[in-house]
């Protein structure tokens, strides 16, 4: 019934907005709710870390510490997008870019989004969870194209080419291991429970789990935007509204990496660790090198970003490769870690957007002298992402190195640590043309407004602020995830 | 199989074929130009017509292009030769003529692709510009179509794991479930786009075309005259009966002569005189409504047979 | 039925998927292609249906129905009122068709050299047309990379969506029930975005060609 519950928080708050139209209080009264959301999902991981896995929905659902985890992952990367996503509404249609209506559709498919998300990482069946896979990529598709210029347009087709396809691989995965799980003696209504399929794993057969495992490695690793179909990614992410964006970089991705972790638990069991272990560590030092030289080149920041992203999940899936439970805590602290800071870079490249017309990182000078709050915001984020502490992602970083130096792949993590130097020197060369400098007409933007004028609310900032303090408050202490961390490891490698 | 056969029956068998073919073929060139005729509304020319320009043709005296070496004058005669070495061997009447053992596909294949080429070396011996631009065409198709073809035989002959022609025609009586077997009809439709390209009618080429710019085939024997002309129709109508009669034996076997007997042979007999007429006045039909390709569309047909052929083995290795 | 048969009419149901998917690479117009497909949805109805009649399951036996109306009727459809009236043809594809045939020929070896063990592992005779399916399979993702038009990827993708119901109704004789409607209906729903899409493109920049679409890259 809990589960049920928080899959309809987002569901409820879409109809809100459906019958309420989009005005700021009906939108306020959504944002509210995704609020409601996050705190329920707190109160899961907490019950969940206390008294064990909770069902519900008649088995389909299951909400174990990985689920709680990511649940609460979602919940507050949703909280923080749709805070945003009013104020992007508001500015959007003050400049008579987008109508009521079609702010109207952009929040309802904002909460459908999450709804998908979340009913993906609560399936307790590995078919609902490619049913709730399949959901956000048709979701998005839509968001990604809602601004409906060519660029958007031209995303949203590459995003749901390439994601389809992956999608039927990763469902044809499905149906291999189920076939293995059929054959090992599982009976056919169980065959898709995860828990039965992770029993039944030792039994299975090697050669068809690892056909199956390599396709769904490659299916969703297409969702997560593992090199090599990752070519999706950079476009979707630059084009689709920043609220989407910080959606999808931020949760949208690593929910995709969960169900990777998911069946990597039972191709471990079935085959040993070697095999799912160079199948990850190809596909994590092809998209980090993927990812590191397109970063130099850069001229867009928002897909300065997006290549981040992909860099982000090479680290991601490379901590997975390694598999023991400290990698596997580490991975998720750093899938918690990215979202928050990625989110809150992307918002706040939305704003940046807005005030200063242009994407383009030629396009922003000596932006810290001219908005100081934006600027350090993005600053600050851009710190926190190339992995300097106090943050997270310096934490799980390093975590994740050490362990990879404990299961022998101290090798892969070199190359991985050499490909973050060059994304640190580029993004941090990035960072200061558009940060520092001394503005050529002190006062005025590209666009003829004064920075004075164009100050941030703190309606706006709080949220951004709030995930930069989240971000780096569990950096420093990690203490009231740590138990969840934990069993959430276990869940993966027991 | 059936009992033994004796030596002479089989002797017999393999005259009958030869026979056949020689003057059946020419007759199928003439059936299948009064059906198009016909179906054009004209009256045509009657079915013997062609049997009456051989014989005037043969009457006439001999010429050949001065720069012409002995390849020019050998080639029709090779090709003659294949067509009824083929003749003699395949299983047309009765499923085990004499030299049945050594009816090999591939060697058939083969044999019938040695008169091409002779045909093609005979074209560019003239060292005229259109036997020269004939060969070249015809070879470039035959590049395409002969694999196309040898793959297609090799799907045919994985079920009856032999490539031995009577054996395959023996084994699909026995089984005539594989009959609707799809490697089969894969191999079916490759068959047939080959036996088109190789003999050069629509939509590949166009057998009665007057235009040499378009021409392939005959382009390439345009420098023949007099009985050298005769020989190559000859050889030409010779082969397309065998390559129909195969067609009509590999993928419908049903009224060849299984056991030795006057009674046998003759439905044997009559059967194949009756697919090969069937087959010819659908050739007609579909020739008549049937545009040539372009010259640069025929790859793309014939490697669409290719695939098709490819298709078949990989069904035929599956499906056992 | 008698079993020689089943397993034959089975394996002709199977193999003219197949040769549709041969087909779509073939043929460059979009009405025939469309056809292709059309022809292709059917034939995987009447693979769902033998495999339904043949377990005795009411389930799989619906859902050849579903699998008939769905992409023999609707999607083909929807597909002809996306690319208009235009009698448009894939004019300059990115691998020309007799190498694109070609190719097709050694992805179908490929696709019967890497599924072994599946075919070991089912017990049924339908297991054995498993790599005909990962042919279609391959041969879909051909069409998807090869061409340009989005007509025509959309075709490649609804190819690559067939093989993929193709392998499952093999292996399985159909996942549980729930699942199949559920993947159903996210494919209609698939096609409906990606005909939005399309429609879109079509409304505010004329006639689609991806080559056009090109402003986003590195």
């Amino acid at each position: 019934m809990v589960l049920v519950a928080l899959l309809l928080v987002p569901v409820i708050g879409g109809a809100v907005i459906g019958l309420g139209r989009w005005r700021p209080v009906v939108a306020w009264t959504a944002v509210g709710l995704n609020g409601v959301g996050l705190a329920g999902a707190v109160a899961l991981a907490v019950r969940v870390v206390s008294s064990g896995p909770v069902d519900g929905a008649g088995g389909l659902l299951r909400a174990d510490p990985l689920s709680a985890f990511m649940t609460v992952v979602i919940g507050a990367v949703a909280l923080l997008s749709s805070w945003v996503g009013v104020r992007w509404n508001t500015e959007e249609l003050a400049r008579g870019r987008t109508t009521a209506g079609r702010a109207t559709g952009y929040g309802i498919l904002v909460q459908a989004f999450i709804a998908t998300m979340l009913l993906a990482v609560l399936a307790a069946n590995v078919g609902i969870l490619w049913v709730g896979v399949e959901a956000t990529t048709i979701v998005t598709t839509f968001l990604v194209g809602h601004r409906r210029t060519r660029g958007a347009l031209e995303a949203s087709w590459k995003y749901i080419m390439i994601c389809s396809v992956g999608i039927a691989l990763a469902f044809l995965g499905t149906v291999l291991v189920y076939l293995a799980a059929v054959h090992a003696g599982v009976p056919g209504g169980h065959a898709l429970d995860w828990r039965a399929l992770v029993a039944a794993a030792p039994r299975m057969d090697h050669g068809v789990v690892r056909l199956g495992f390599a396709l769904i490695v490659l299916g969703y690793g297409t969702k997560v935007g593992l090199a090599p179909s990752h070519s999706w990614l950079p476009d979707a992410h630059s084009q689709a509204p920043a609220p989407v964006s910080a959606l999808m970089s931020g949760v949208l991705l690593t929910v995709a990496f969960t169900a990777i972790l998911r069946f990597k638990t039972v191709a471990d069991a079935a085959l040993g660790p070697a095999f799912p272990r160079a199948l990850l560590v190809t596909m994590a030092l092809l998209s980090l090198a993927v990812a590191s030289s397109l970063l130099i080149t850069q001229r867009d920041y928002k897909r300065m970003l997006a290549y981040s992203s992909i860099e982000h999940m090479g680290l991601l899936a490379l901590g997975a490769a390694a598999g023991i439970p400290l990698a596997i805590a580490a991975v998720l602290l750093h899938i918690l870690g990215h979202g928050l800071t990625k989110s809150v870079l992307f918002l706040s490249s939305g704003e940046i957007l807005a005030v200063e017309g242009t994407s383009e990182i030629a396009g922003v000078r000596a932006l810290l002298a001219r908005r100081p709050a934006l600027g350090g915001i993005f600053g600050v984020g851009l710190l926190a992402l190339v992995g300097l502490p106090p943050f997270s992602l310096f934490t799980s970083e390093l975590l994740m190195a050490r362990a990879e130096f404990q299961v022998g792949l101290g090798w892969a993590a070199a190359l991985a640590v050499g490909a973050m130097v060059v994304v640190f020197v580029a993004v941090a060369g990035h960072g200061r043309r558009m940060l520092l400098g001394v503005p050529d007409n002190p006062g005025a933007g590209p666009d003829g407004s004064t920075g004075e004028g164009t100050r941030l609310p703190v309606s706006a900032t709080a949220p951004l602020v709030g995930g930069l303090v989240a971000c780096a408050a569990i950096g420093v202490l990690a203490w009231p995830l740590a138990p969840l961390l934990r069993a959430a490891a276990r869940v993966v490698s027991p | 199989m059936s009992g033994p056969w004796p030596a002479a029956t089989q002797l017999a068998v393999s005259t009958l074929q030869v026979g056949g073919v020689l003057v059946g073929g020419p007759l199928l060139l003439g059936l299948t130009r009064k059906v198009k005729a016909r179906l054009e509304g004209r009256t045509g020319p009657p079915v013997r017509q062609p049997w009456r320009d051989l014989r005037k043709l043969a009457g006439r005296e001999r010429t050949r292009p001065e720069q012409a070496s002995w390849i020019f004058p050998l080639a029709p005669l090779v090709l003659v030769a294949t067509a009824l070495v083929v003749a003699a061997g395949a299983p047309l009447v009765a499923v085990n003529p004499a030299f049945g053992t050594s009816a090999d596909l591939f060697a058939v294949v083969y044999l019938l692709l040695l008169g091409s080429v002779a045909l093609a070396l005979a074209g560019l011996d003239t060292g005229t510009a259109f036997g020269g631009m004939g060969a070249s065409r015809a070879l470039t198709i035959g590049a395409v179509a002969e694999p196309a073809l040898l793959v297609a035989v090799l799907a045919l002959s994985i079920p009856a794991r032999s490539s031995n022609l009577p054996a395959i025609v023996s084994s699909s009586l026995a089984h005539p479930i594989w009959l609707a077997s799809p490697q089969r009809l894969l191999a079916l439709g490759a068959f047939l786009i080959v036996v088109l390209a190789e003999n050069g009618r629509l939509p590949v080429d166009n057998p009665g075309t007057h235009l040499e710019l378009t021409m392939i085939h005959e382009a390439m024997v345009l420098e023949y005259a007099g009985p050298d002309l005769a020989l190559v129709t000859l050889g030409e109508s010779a082969r397309l009966v065998v390559l129909l009669g195969l067609l009509a034996n590999l993928f419908a076997p049903w009224g060849i002569a299984t056991r030795p007997g006057a009674a046998t042979l003759a439905v044997g007999a009559v059967t194949v005189v009756a697919k090969v007429g069937a087959l010819g006045v659908g050739l007609a039909v579909f020739e008549v409504f049937m545009a040539k390709l372009r010259l640069f569309r025929v790859p793309e047909l014939l490697s669409g047979a290719f695939v098709l052929a490819v298709l078949a083995v990989v069904v035929a290795l599956v499906v056992p | 039925m008698r079993a020689g048969s089943y397993d034959s009419v089975l394996a002709l149901a199977v193999g003219a998927v197949l040769v549709c998917a041969v087909a779509a690479l073939w043929l460059s117009s979009v009405r025939g292609v469309v056809r292709v497909l059309a022809a292709q949805g059917l034939a995987l109805g009447l693979v769902a249906l033998l495999l339904g009649l043949h377990v005795h399951d009411t389930a799989l036996v619906a859902t050849a129905g579903v699998v008939v109306g769905l992409k023999a009727v609707v999607i083909p459809t929807l597909l002809r009122r996306v690319a208009g009236e235009t009698h448009s043809r894939e004019t300059r594809p990115l691998v020309n068709v007799p190498a694109s045939l070609v190719a097709a020929a050694a992805l179908s070896l490929l696709a019967f050299s890497t599924t072994r063990d599946v075919v070991r592992l089912v017990p049924t005779g339908a297991g054995k047309l498993v790599p005909v399916g990962f042919a279609t399979l391959l041969l879909g993702f051909f069409v998807l990379v090869a061409r340009r038009k989005p007509v025509f990827q959309m075709v490649g993708l609804l190819l690559v969506d067939n093989a993929v119901a193709l392998i499952a109704f093999l292996i399985t004789a159909g996942v549980p029930f729930l699942i199949e409607l559920g993947v159903s209906l996210d494919v209609l729903l698939g096609v409906v975005v990606l005909m939005v899409l399309a429609s879109r493109l079509r409304a505010d920049y004329g006639e689609v060609d991806l080559d056009a679409l090109q402003e986003l890259r590195d």
